[in-house]
């Protein structure tokens, strides 16, 4: 692959000196030294709360350094917020997207551009279609952006960006939402726009990714920098290393197992969502106990739907769902969840996560009512803390104490919240929707190590995920959702990426290997 | 580090990148107009943030009353400080302000425990009436029992009344997704001309042309802490489903559910919190909060229900003590007396200075708008534009 830039890189345009960043109990960002060169695209790597987004942010104007100061074409830059920073020609993408849902495409490009803009939405079209043509993208400017694909939900929130015309642009884990057709998509037109001048700063945990894409490699550990490279130079074993500080299994082991009953059954489930987009179409497929069944798809064809079908949100208009032996099609979720399901779902923020309560209420969310955690109603609090501090432990949350507000973990912490709290019960069926996502390669290694524990254990396990090379490691069988069906199973050495791409696409109709 | 010259700082810098992509500056230039003062939204808002801002704001509050006080001609001073003698100038008046706070923090307890959990009861009132109606059907229903079994029994109804009638509003929220507000503020309606019926009805006192009850038996008052004073046991009840509102929303396992389907809803739906249940729940416990301070106020203070009996609109003003108390029980009991002190104050200040009682209610008004402000205003920080004196220099490099 050539990363050559057709603009030979320039020199630095962005530089962090000694930039320090403390939070309560935290040093997020400890003397932090980077420097940035027009015209590369330069990755910033490290484990989840190494400091990415708070380095970002500071570039950003998000944040003020407590210390060390942050260089624009070697003149010094006091940002005081991400207005003065897109002044000064820097954009991000966040890792959580900040987009108006009910507004526009175009409404929510020019928004925050200034009163005056308002009223010409027309100019401000004839830009963004210019925009789209000139990088082959397909969005309606008059769509609601609610109604969109996370995806492409991302490319608005990067045109809306590039629309204040930076010259820099740091893209916070933008992969992590995206179907490896979209990482593509993406990284051809940042390669583009690099080409074009623009200097990218990039957060990803991909070690493939920052390989494929990247000229230069940032690795934060802990708040420290641990050094700046050339990609050219390094191989991802080399990156892990550096983020970690010892070598990393890069493989979670499976051994051959026995599968028992089936344990999730459905049976041709027809579910209409209201924008239309990622019904549900006669969906059948069943899991057994003991299984990983992987679920392959571009997201937006009925992930949601199933997702919520299974544990409860929403229910089937037509067609049965039994969690053994337990009809459940009706079930609201407080009752589906007694039949032993743990649940992870995709938007950890919206449907996983109480941002404004303690880490370690966190935890327990689901189970206040467990015997383990509450006593005639009263809550346990030694049980609970203790459960906390064990989880922090195993899953090396990061944060200052149990106590500390959900909302300020970083975003692979989050995640890890949430895998911490499912798999600690006992559970008969676990229903996980893209499980690693914004997780750093040792936390993606121990929760794929531990989904494989728990169907060692016998658990049936649903896995809907979007990275194919997950979804190969972990299942037992994989099944392809197309437009709401699932009409392709297969094990994962009876077929292959290229296969199951197809089919994901929707290339090829099903024959024959139907469930 | 330094804040001056800033965004001239910025500008310079940006100015200086020669070579960027063709599309970026001119764009730039002409979307980021100065435009002077604007509000920026704060991405660390630490909890002392918000204690301040409602300092601050009770300030301003004090500061524009002052103002108002002036205008009429009279020294603030002098409003203030009779103001503040009413209320707590001396042992008699401080007990008094504590009697007066007494429904307003059972009320105040009642919005607050409902609006955590993100449910808007506005009801209160119309609980606060139910409950007194509930006290009353107890002693009417029940005229044997011995006095201590009697109080008792006459506060669990007065609780349940509560809980029933806020009950209404939370069943049809939850089966017919009917807005809470709406429902909550009729339902104070239809409980005020149920009462009107009661009291020239069923209830009217024989020999009487009034709307009004018996007068209840003696030994049915709440006992009292002093001979010197009004104020009954009502207090240490209101003060005990403080500490109870407290205890269930931090350790129990329902109001960790509360809290939670405040919070966000649809994470606790997908984590298997029944939410309907949890509405129903709080708003029985709302309203059973209420209704004992119609209770307390009943058997405290008055004795008998007449038709003034809800006029002191304590339910309404229960809603702006949680609100200005930003939710939290401790606070609520704090801000209770220090309404209460008010208007109890406001009777010796209209004495002394001639200015009005009702001002108490501006007073009222103007804190809780200023608080809620704060609360948001905290969150953000007022900041000066930049401002693109040599922008059209610039495209010229
Ligand atoms: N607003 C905040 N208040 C307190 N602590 C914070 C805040 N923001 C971040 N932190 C802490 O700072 C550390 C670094 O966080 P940051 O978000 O920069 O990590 P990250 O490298 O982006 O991780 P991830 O890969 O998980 O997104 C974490 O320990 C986090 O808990
Ligand atoms: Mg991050």
């Amino acid at each position: 692959m050539d990363t050559t830039p057709v603009t030979a890189p320039g020199n630095d345009i962005l530089v962090a000196e000694e930039v320090t960043k403390v939070f309560p109990g935290v040093i997020a960002n400890d003397a932090v030294n980077l420097n940035v060169r027009r015209g590369e695209i330069h990755c910033l790597l490290g484990e989840n709360g190494a400091g990415k987004t708070t380095l970002a942010d500071i570039l950003y104007g998000v944040y003020r350094p407590d210390d060390g100061r942050v260089l624009l074409n070697g003149e010094p830059l006091d940002l005081h917020s991400p207005r003065d920073a897109i002044e000064a020609g820097i954009g991000m993408v966040h890792q959580h997207f900040e987009l108006v849902p009910p507004m526009s495409v175009i409404e929510n490009v020019v928004i925050g551009t200034g009163a005056k803009q308002w009223l010409d939405l027309s100019e401000a079209r004839r830009r963004l279609e210019e925009f789209f043509a000139d990088y082959d993208v397909e969005i309606d400017p008059d769509a609601e952006v609610g109604r969109l694909s996370v995806g492409e939900q991302q490319w608005v929130e990067i045109f809306k960006t590039l629309y204040f015309g930076v010259e820099i642009l740091i893209l916070d884990e933008p992969t992590a939402v995206l179907t490896p057709q979209g990482v593509d998509e993406l990284f051809r037109i940042l390669r583009q726009m690099r080409d074009e001048g623009l200097t990218i700063i990039l957060i990803t945990h991909k070690l493939r990714e920052v390989i494929a894409l990247s000229d230069r490699v940032t690795v934060l550990r802990r708040g420290e920098v641990v050094g700046t490279v050339n990609t050219a130079d390094v191989e991802q074993r080399d990156l892990a290393r550096m983020m970690v500080g010892r070598d990393v299994l890069m493989q979670a082991d499976k051994a051959q197992h026995d599968t028992g009953e089936v344990v999730l059954k459905i049976d041709d489930i027809h579910l209409a969502s209201d924008t239309g987009r990622g019904s549900l179409k006669g969906l059948s497929l069943d899991v057994r106990g003991g299984e990983i069944l992987g679920i392959a798809g571009v997201s937006g064809n009925g992930q949601n739907a199933l997702f919520d079908a299974v544990v409860g949100v929403r229910h089937p208009e037509q067609g049965t769902i039994r969690i053994a032996d337990a009809d459940t099609t009706h079930a609201p979720p407080h009752k589906v969840a007694l039949q032993g399901v743990a649940s992870v779902p995709g938007d950890r923020i919206a449907q996983g996560l109480m941002m404004d309560f303690s880490v370690k209420e966190n935890l327990i969310l689901g189970n206040q009512r467990a015997r383990r955690f509450a006593r005639a109603g009263v809550l346990n609090r030694a049980e609970i803390d203790r459960f906390a501090d064990e989880s922090i432990e195993h899953f090396e949350i990061k944060t200052p104490s149990a106590s500390q507000t959900t909302s300020t973990l970083s975003g692979g912490n989050l995640q890890k919240i949430i895998m911490a709290r499912e798999l600690s019960g006992e559970p008969r069926l676990i229903i996980v929707h893209q499980p690693t996502r914004g997780l750093d390669i040792a936390a993606s290694e121990y929760v794929r190590r531990r989904l494989i524990e728990e169907r060692d254990r016998g658990v049936a396990v649903l896995l809907m995920s979007e990275d194919l090379d997950e979804i190969f490691q972990l299942s037992d069988r994989i099944a392809v959702i197309y437009d709401g069906r699932i009409d392709y199973v297969a094990e994962p050495e009876a077929t292959s990426l290229e296969e199951i791409g197809l089919y994901m696409a929707g290339v090829v109709e099903a024959a024959g290997a139907a469930p | 580090m330094s804040d001056s010259g800033t965004s001239q700082q910025a500008d310079e810098a940006a100015g200086s990148a020669g070579g960027s992509p063709p599309r970026g500056r001119d764009l730039r230039t002409a979307l980021m107009q100065p435009d002077g003062w604007r509000l920026e939204r704060r991405l660390e808002v630490r909890p002392t943030y918000e204690l301040y801002a409602t300092v601050i704001a009770l300030a301003i509050t004090a500061v524009l009353i002052g103002l108002l006080v002036l205008l009429v001609g009279v020294s603030p001073f002098d409003a203030f400080s009779s103001l503040y003698e009413g209320a707590f100038g001396d042992r008699e008046s401080a007990l008094e302000t504590l009697v007066q706070s007494t429904p307003l923090i059972l009320t105040g307890l009642a919005a607050a425990v409902a609006f955590r959990a993100g449910v808007w009861n506005i009801g209160g009132q119309g609980q606060f009436i139910a409950g007194a109606i509930g006290t009353f059907f107890v002693y009417d229903m029940f005229p044997g029992l011995p006095a201590p079994l009697l109080i008792v029994a006459m506060l669990v109804g007065a609780a349940v009344f509560g809980a029933i009638w806020a009950t209404v509003a939370s069943v049809l929220l939850v089966r017919y997704n009917t807005n809470e507000i709406l429902t909550t503020v009729m339902l104070n309606f239809v409980i005020d001309y149920f009462l009107s019926w009661l009291l020239s009805g069923v209830w009217q006192a024989s020999n009487t042309p009034y709307s009004q009850t018996e007068r209840m038996a003696e030994n049915t008052y709440l006992p009292r802490f002093f001979d010197d004073s009004r104020l009954h046991w009502g207090f240490a009840i209101a003060l005990i489903a403080a500490a109870f509102v407290h205890f269930m929303m931090r350790r129990t396992s329902m109001g960790f559910e509360f809290r939670a389907i405040g919070v966000n809803k649809r994470a606790a739906s997908y984590k298997g919190i029944n939410t309907a249940v949890s509405i129903v729940a709080v708003m029985a416990v709302s309203g059973a909060l209420a209704g004992l301070a119609g209770a307390g106020e009943l058997l405290g203070l008055h004795h008998r229900i007449n038709f003034e009996f809800g006029e002191q609109q304590i339910g309404f003003t229960g809603i702006i003590i949680a609100l200005v108390a930003r939710l939290h029980p401790v606070g609520v009991i704090a801000v209770a007396i220090a309404f209460a002190g008010l208007v109890n104050g406001a009777t010796q200040m209209q004495i002394s200075t001639g200015i009005p009682a009702a001002l108490v209610t501006v007073i009222e008004g103007v804190a809780l708008v200023l608080v809620l402000v704060a609360a948001v205003a905290c969150r953000y920080r007022l900041r000066r534009g930049a401002v693109h004196a040599d922008e059209s220099a610039e495209g010229s490099e």
